[in-house]
Parts: structure tokens; sequence; C-alpha cells
């Protein structure tokens, strides 16, 4: 087991010097000079050239992306230029916003995507089934930012159950907190539960149809006990698969929702930094959620040695 | 729109006329105490430090109006009237001014407000050294001198016939931020500002909410009226107005582009539409240096062929004003001939075939949806007279680079609300000025604007610059489609809302019904 996991982490490493790479250079070959941005409506040519000079504009790309790349090593993600705070101070007062808006979204589309897939599973070909593989393919085709609205309407405007923007600390009113990830927490769930559910729902009709579980029927086990310990577990390795990637899909997600929800995270940042061209950020957040998608594929590998013993004993 | 809004004139004038004596005869001090408000902005305010942030957006001001002060205010009909200054006098060539400060003012650290701390603010954004983006803004001021107390005396490089009215606005040049503050805290005082103004900072989580309460100590007593204002960052304008209707805030931020919104809360009686028809408007230059803009017929037909009105129905419902010169019906600049070019599709192709050759050029759009829609829209009106535009989009940031190096056939400029033309029109049109974008130099408009600026008489100023708006009509060489109209939209409850003088939103004095 310790062997499996030295040689998984291993592998990261070349993976997150080729995301630090692909970072800089989106960051760097992004139209419009830094110098410009930050000089706005003075960028008279001499005043560029010095400011060019003072952020090291002027030297070579792969100087300026190893430089940049030594800092980082050392914990140093850089300044933004308009607010003086350091990317990590920046990242790290916005974190905890998207996680729990991550790991509310991923609940909420487990729990529905869950139960539903299962129930599809049971009765495949019936007419439950077919009706919800379709709304959950209609489902899946909407996007974020018109479910956010749509659900602004309903509960913030029309009933009043539920704040249509902002943030509510958790340690200043645990209450506030979650009645304000409700919604958009739901705006992102909507969107992800369709592909858990499909997901789940093929691999466990697969799995009904092992000898294995007509043993257990036979056996004169509950179906309920057959369905959620004897079935459940080995249908659920594309479960994780996908779960672990939609991680990754959520903070694209966030971004979206953050700016139409007003909550303080970290996707609002990165919209800030693109619009304002404050590349320091951009550079930093980009950087960090990359590192962030590639530790949770990490995660799911080991979960899938956890799930499957296969995988743990040498045979991937 | 239009027809909406002159509809309900007469029905003002109407309620002014019957209930107007009953109005005087209510008591003066209606204004309530206490209460909190929740002001949704457009934008993630970054700081307040001008050598960190150089500039204040509007959102910035918004909050910056609360907690700080400027020198000078603007009143209902636009004139300077006194703040932390009492009163003023300049010299005869409008080259120095004297303020007398008002006494007994302090900083909300307990700093006490004078002539030096005023010195001490303008001293660090002048300072080559600090490199401050706010410089400028302020590159007009030789220096500013202390020589007591209270007296503050203010040597420019250009004269300024308005300067308290320039003075007015909340930006990073004009509020007076305490100097123990910012030497005290370093790289911290960014985001803890500290001022004389009516609220103080309690808390600011970033990308969330700004939370000011009532300075206790403020020198206009009796102000302010709320406890507490918070600031919100509401970046998206549905979800904003959504906020607004259901209460989460009191006061949002909004603008043209969101007309349905507007439109919405005209109708609804639990909401106010505040509106504000400002000075300036959008602006477009030509570069007269580059074909086939050196040819003064092939720029009077492609603006003869803009229909503003078609235009403003296509972008705004028709809410947007169109504007016929750089001024604006805000301004006290009131023209009764401009000099507009009509909107004529025949005699602009005649210009177009008097040219004699094809007229294809390129115009820079910002890539923003609203940018593209105004491409599309122009490119229509200009095939109607045979002209051929291509779109060129480009970054927002990036516009202005092109600007400055004149790499640009057409290109999208603003002119933005100002108490006074001088400082843009200058800039913009005077011979050798880096944005005076059209590459154009002409002795008679060099000459009326440096009258203009150094004439304290209104009534010649207004001659000077409805002569100068006449000349570039004429001359073609920039063009303004629509006024600009600053929006902010609340609950009828919230009273008390000055004019948004330059687009900024300033809640400092209001209060709750």
């Amino acid at each position: 087991m310790f062997g499996f996991v030295a040689r998984r982490l291993l592998y990261l490493v070349p993976v997150l010097v080729a995301v630090s790479l692909l970072t800089f250079l989106i960051a760097s070959l992004l139209p419009g000079d830094l110098a410009y941005v930050i000089l706005g409506d003075q960028a008279t040519p001499d005043k560029v050239a010095a400011l060019r000079h003072d952020m090291g504009l002027d030297q070579p790309i792969w100087w300026r992306y190893l430089s940049w790349l030594g800092h980082v090593l050392e914990g140093d993600f850089g300044r933004s230029f308009r607010t003086g705070q350091t990317v990590l101070q920046a990242v790290s007062e916005r974190l905890p916003v998207s996680l729990e808006l991550m790991f509310l979204a991923e609940l909420g589309a487990l729990a529905i995507g869950i139960p539903l897939a299962i129930a599809c599973a049971v009765r495949s070909g019936s007419a439950f089934d077919r009706f919800m593989t379709g709304s959950a393919f209609s489902m899946l085709s909407m996007p974020a930012f018109l479910s956010a609205i749509l659900l602004i309407y309903l509960f913030a405007v029309e009933l009043r159950w539920l704040p249509a923007t902002g943030y509510v600390p958790f340690e200043e009113d645990p209450i506030g907190n979650l009645r304000c990830f409700v919604l958009p927490a739901l705006t992102l769930a909507l969107g992800e539960w369709p592909v858990l559910m499909r997901v789940l729902r093929s691999d466990m009709i697969a799995t009904l149809q092992e000898d294995y579980i007509a043993m257990a029927r036979a056996k004169g086990l509950k179906p309920s006990r057959i369905l959620l310990v004897h079935a459940l577990k080995p249908s659920s390795l594309t479960l994780v698969t996908v779960t672990g990637i939609n991680i990754g899909r959520l903070i694209g997600g966030t971004v979206i929702v953050e700016s139409v929800f007003a909550l303080p995270g970290i996707g609002r940042l990165l919209l800030g930094a693109i619009y304002t061209r404050d590349l320091v950020i951009l550079q930093g957040v980009v950087l960090f959620v990359a590192c962030g998608y590639v530790l949770m594929n990490f995660i799911v590998d080991m979960l899938y040695a956890v799930l499957d013993p296969r995988i743990r004993h040498g045979h991937a | 729109m239009t027809v909406a809004i002159r509809a309900r004139k007469p029905a003002q004038i109407f309620f002014a006329t019957v209930f107007g004596v009953a109005l005087f005869a209510a008591p003066a001090n209606a204004q309530k105490q206490g209460g909190s408000i929740t002001v949704g902005l457009e934008l993630d305010i970054p700081g307040f430090d001008p050598l960190k942030v150089g500039v204040f957006d509007t959102s910035a001001e918004t909050a910056a109006a609360a907690i700080f002060d400027t020198l000078t205010t603007l009143d209902d009909k636009g004139e300077p009237q006194p703040k932390l200054a009492l009163s003023w006098t300049h010299s005869d060539d409008f080259k120095t001014w004297t303020f007398k400060l008002r006494p007994g003012v302090k900083f909300q650290d307990g700093t006490p407000f004078n002539a030096a701390a005023v010195k001490a603010n303008f001293d660090r954004q002048k300072d080559p050294a600090n490199k401050c983006r706010c410089a400028f803004y302020i590159s007009f001021i030789n220096d500013v001198q202390a020589p007591d107390e209270l007296t503050l005396v203010y040597n420019l490089k250009d004269p300024s016939v308005n300067l308290p009215a320039i003075l007015t606005l909340q930006s990073s040049n004009n509020v007076v931020q305490s100097p123990t503050a910012w030497q005290t805290k370093g790289d911290d005082y960014n985001r803890n500002p500290v001022g004389t103004g009516p609220y103080i900072l309690k808390s600011w989580t970033a990308g969330d909410r700004m939370v000011l309460e009532r300075n206790p100590d403020y020198w206009n007593k009796g102000h302010p009226h709320l406890d507490r204002i918070v600031l919100k960052p509401l970046p998206d304008a549905q979800s904003r107005f959504a906020s607004l209707q259901s209460g989460e805030a009191d006061i949002v931020w909004d603008d043209e582009a969101d007309a349905d919104s507007i439109q919405k809360a005209q109708t609804d009686p639990k909401l106010t539409v505040h509106s504000y028809a400002g000075s300036g408007a959008s602006v477009y230059a030509f570069n007269t240096k580059v074909a086939p803009f050196d040819d003064v017929r092939v720029r009077q037909a492609v603006v003869m062929a803009i229909d503003r009105k078609k235009m403003s129905q296509a972008l705004t419902n028709g809410m947007s004003r169109p504007a016929t010169n750089p001024y604006g019906d805000g301004s006290w600049v009131k023209c009764t001939d401009d000099g507009a070019l009509p909107n004529d599709i025949e005699k602009a192709k005649a210009l177009i075939k008097d040219y004699g050759k094809p007229v294809d050029f390129k115009m820079i759009v910002t890539a923003t949806p609203r940018g593209r829609t105004v491409g599309q829209i122009l490119q229509q009106f200009w095939k109607n007279i045979g002209a051929n535009m291509e779109i060129e989009q480009i970054d927002q940031a990036s516009v202005v680079p092109r600007a400055f190096m004149r790499q640009f056939q057409l290109t999208p400029w603003r002119i933005v609300d100002l108490a006074d033309p001088d400082p843009q029109m200058y800039a913009n049109f005077h011979t050798g000025s880096p944005v005076a974008l059209a590459n154009y130099s002409n002795p008679e408009l060099d000459a009326l604007l440096e009258h203009a600026r150094t004439t304290a008489d209104t009534g010649k100023r207004i001659e000077d610059y409805c002569a100068v708006s006449r000349l570039i009509n004429k001359e073609a060489i920039w063009f303004w489609t629509f006024q600009n109209t600053y929006y902010a939209l609340s609950s009828a409850r919230l009273k008390g809302l000055p004019k948004i003088y330059g687009g900024v939103i300033d809640v400092s004095d209001v209060w709750l019904e």
C-alpha cells in the first residue's frame, strides 16, 4: 500500500510542473500588456517602459517563468498590484466559502442522484426509469446562470424563504450561513446530479445481473439489503471517479454561481482578477485550483484502492 | 419610455402646485434618525490607499463619500458649497486659490484635521518617488501650501476658474485621509482607511461586505442619520435587482444596459428610481491622419448616417438619451446651436459619392456584449450609405493603449460627468494633448479652449464651448452617441439621496422613512 501511494505521488510531480507552466503561459499570453493595464489612461511610452522594467516584463518569458516558479517554491505567490494583498492571503480568505459551496453542492447532487439511480436501476426500462432518464438529460442541458435566476425568483423574490444574494460567515450565524448556501448549492447540484444518477444507474443495472446477486436473492435476503449492501458498493467505482472529476467541474461552476449569488469565494476572485487584469492573482488562483484538481484525482485513485482490492495489490 | 416620462410631467406640476403650500408648511427637519441600509454595488472595492489603488472606481467612491470628506460639495444646482473648506478666494488669473478650512474637525483616529494634513495628502500623491497613478489627475496643480493651521493655498500650473467644483468628486485625489493612519498602518492602511467622514469603517470581508458605522463625533451635528451602512458587491445585474425586490438591499447601482430592471422598478410603488442626467457622453474619435477619415466629407457622412433614436431603441428600450454635443443636459453649458449634423442618409450618400473612392475602415469595439451590439448597429447604419465597416473587437484594457498610440481609424471613448467641462475638453481637443485622439490641430479651436479656461464669466464660457461644439461637429473629428445617465434603484423608504454626480451614489446623508 505504501509503495502504491508513493508511486502515485511521484506521478504528480511532472503533472504539477506542466500545470504551473501552462498557468504561467496562459496568464502571460493574454492580450493587453500589464503595464498598460496598470497605467490606464496615462500610458505614455516612457512610463510604460519604466514600469515594464520595474516589473521585470522586459525579461525573456522563460526567465520570468523560472523566477516566478522559484518564488512559488519558496511559498511566495506574489502580490496583487491592485490591492497589495498576497495571493495566499486572498486565496485563504475566500477558500472556505468555495469549499463549503462545493461540498454542499456535491452532497446535494449525491442526495438526489443516488436514490434516483437505485430506483431507476431496480425498475430499469419502466415508465419511471424512462421519465427520470429523460428529465436528467434536460436538467443536464440547463445552464447554471439560468437555473440560478429561476431559483432566485421563486425562492427569494416570490416566496421570500431564502436570501437572493449575500454571504453570512458560519461563526457569525450558522443557520444564516446554511440559508445563504441553499440556493447556490442547489443550482450547482441541479447540474451535477443527472451525471451521477446516469452513471450509477447503468453500473447498478449491470451489477444486479451478476450471479452473486441472484445467489443473495435465492438466500432470501431482504431486497433493500441486497441493493444497499451487496450491489451499491461494487457499482460505485465509476460514481467515485465521476464525483472526483465533477469537483473540478464544480470549481468552474462556482465562478458563475458565486457571481450571481454574490458569494465571496475563489470563483469571484478569479473572475475579478480576469476583469481587472490582476495577472498575479490570476496565475496564483489558477495554479491553486489546478493543484486542487490534481490532488482530487489523486484522492480518487486512493479511494479506488479502498473500494477494489485488486487495484491495491498491484494489478493497476 | 420618453412618452411615459412626458405624460407624468403635467401630473408632477399639478401635485407640486396643489400641495406645494402643504410641503412648505411641513417641519424642515423630517429626517428620521437611526436604522441601517444595505447598498448593492457593482464591483469589489480594492482599497482606499491612492498609492496602492491609484484611482477609485464609482463603487469605491460610494464608500469614500461615507468614510471621508472633501473640501467642497456640489449642491442640487451644481454649485460648490463648503464642506471641510468654509470659504475660498482666487487670484485674478485663476492660478492661485486660497481656502479657509473648517476649525475643530478631527479625523476618526483623533488626528486633528488642518491645512498640513491636506498638504500631506497632496504631497504624497504628487511625489514622483511614489509613482502614484493618481498623480496624473493633479498634474495641473503645481503645489499646495499651508501658511497657517487653517489656510490652504493651491498654486496651479494651468488656470482653473472652477476649482472648488472640481474638488467635489469623491475621488482618490480629493478625499482627505488621515496622515497618521497611513503612516502607522503601512501596508494595512489600504483596507483600513481613516477619514473625517460621517461613517467609520467597522469591518470589511473581502469580496463580501463592508460595514460602516455612524461617526458619533462627526463635525456636522445632527448628521449622519443612519446608524449603519453595509456595502456589498453584487456583480450580477439580475440578482442585484432581485436582492432589492426581496428587501435584502435597500439601494442598488444600475445602468441603462439593465433597462428591463429600471423599467420594472418605475412601475413598482415600493421602489424609487433615482436617475441623474449627467454631463458628458459616450463618444467616438476618428483618426483624421489616416484614410478614409483624413477627408472631412467621409467623416461627416459617417456621422450623418447614425440614427440615434433607433440605436437607443435597440440598445436600451429607448432609455439612452441621444447626444448632439459633448456637454449633455447635466452640464451648465447649454447651446442654442451646437452645430449637430442631421441624420440624413441621402446627404451622406452624396458626400460619399463626392469622395469618389470606396470607404472601407475598421472600428475598435470593446469585446463585451454591449460593445459588440453597438458595433453591429453602427455597421448597419454605415452599410446604408455604402460605407464598409469592419468590427475589430479588442479587450477593454487594450483600447486605451491603442488610442494613445493612435493605432486606430475609429475608436470608442468616454467623457465622464465632471462639474466643469474644461479638464476633459482641453485634454481631448487641444493640440498636443496625449488624448487629443483625432490627431487634429486647429488654431481656432485651441484659442477657444484657452479662452474658456481663463474666463470667469459663465455666459462667455458658454459661448466659447458652444463655438467649440459647432467647430467639432462641423469638422466631424469626434462624434457623440448618447449622454451619460446614472441610475440607482432604491426602496421607496430611502430618502435624501443627492444627485448621482459623476456616477457616485452618495448615501452618506440618506435616511429611512
